[in-house]
């Protein structure tokens, strides 16, 4: 009985961490043009068509680069060349739709059509550049940031 | 004619470069607000503070300087595709979803939804990388234990039938609903064609 009890737990525990594992993707990129590559925790790899992507993720492109992304509340992103882009916090409910969605563009060009979360409240996806802060009310947007 | 620039001149352009180049008063973010495919009202809110500024009509940008100061101005759309050209031609195709109809009790897709069937193949066939929600419904007949299996049958008939065709596994995720989610309220108990369907959301 006490095996059978502690069975339950690792396997209530696997669950859960199969479960996080599944939430852990936020979106996932849809095509690649030229050199892209994708950082998650110090790590580099070029990415591909079809590679999802997490929050914390940095994505940049080379000088013939560029790369779009749809993610899970349906926000579409497409950079363009010398490119960084961080997807520094993502948090969505697919029920309540309700979540944050923050974007720091540290270089280079970034076209947005925004998603689910930010019809929902006008206050959840922000996009952070180095001189100013953008908040996004249901939208169709570029933007460009000079070094 | 114009004299040949000193050394010393020369020197001070250098110096004049390097400051340009790594103060960051250079450093500068232009935002242009594009047309909505819907025709909806939109709006992007610039910067923080007291210095802010909303732009609400289409083609209209804004460039912040290192300092938060602002500028408006109206954007061409040769401007916009000289800018942003290769970013916006980078854009993913915007998810759509299917509704295909089912027979009574049965997860056999109506003879009159299958066009809706092909359109879908058709719909992932042509997409690079690929992620599909296929989410069965039922109408109110029968026990609740029931309709959720029902439901499941059908998503997961919808979602053979697309591995059959080649497409990826890892992207579909099939899903019953049971009869939670009617299209058309009914008493329970009542039958209602358009109740018996799969949503299949392809992004």
């Amino acid at each position: 009985m006490k095996l059978l009890s502690r069975f339950v737990v690792i396997l209530a525990a696997w669950a859960a961490l199969s479960m996080s594992a599944a939430w852990a993707e936020i979106g996932q990129i849809k095509n690649v043009t030229g050199q892209v590559f994708l950082l998650r925790n110090n790590v580099q790899q070029r990415a591909k068509a079809g590679d999802l992507v997490e929050q914390a993720d940095v994505l940049t492109t080379g000088p013939d680069g560029s790369v779009g992304i749809t993610f899970i509340d349906n926000s579409r992103f497409s950079a363009g060349p010398n490119s960084r882009i961080e997807l520094t916090q993502f948090r969505f409910d697919p029920t309540t739709q309700e979540g944050e969605f923050t974007t720091d563009v540290k270089h280079g060009t970034l076209a947005i059509v925004s998603g689910q979360m930010a019809k929902r409240s006008p206050d959840a996806m922000k996009v952070i550049t180095p001189t100013t802060i953008l908040g996004v009310r249901g939208t169709t947007f570029a933007v460009k940031v000079d070094e | 004619m114009l004299p040949r620039p000193t050394v010393l001149f020369r020197n001070r352009l250098a110096v004049l470069m390097a400051l340009l180049v790594t103060g960051c008063s250079s450093t500068k973010t232009f935002v242009v607000l594009l047309p909505e495919e819907s025709g909806a009202p939109s709006a992007v809110t610039v910067g923080q503070g007291t210095q802010t500024t909303v732009l609400d009509t289409p083609m209209t940008g804004a460039t912040v300087d290192g300092s938060g100061n602002i500028e408006k101005a109206a954007v061409t759309p040769v401007e916009v595709q000289k800018i942003f050209g290769a970013a916006l031609a980078a854009q993913p195709p915007k998810s759509i979803t299917f509704i295909l109809y089912f027979a009574t009790a049965s997860s056999d897709v109506t003879p009159e939804s299958r066009p809706a069937l092909d359109a879908l193949f058709a719909e992932v066939a042509k997409r690079e990388a690929v992620e599909v929600q296929v989410t069965g419904h039922t109408d109110r007949v029968g026990t609740q234990a029931d309709n959720d299996r029902l439901s499941l049958e059908r998503a997961q008939a919808i979602r053979d039938m697309l591995i059959q065709r080649g497409i990826k596994a890892t992207f579909i995720r099939a899903v019953g609903r049971g009869d939670r989610e009617p299209l058309v309220p009914t008493p329970a108990g009542q039958p209602e064609p358009k109740n018996r369907r799969v949503e299949v959301t392809v992004r």
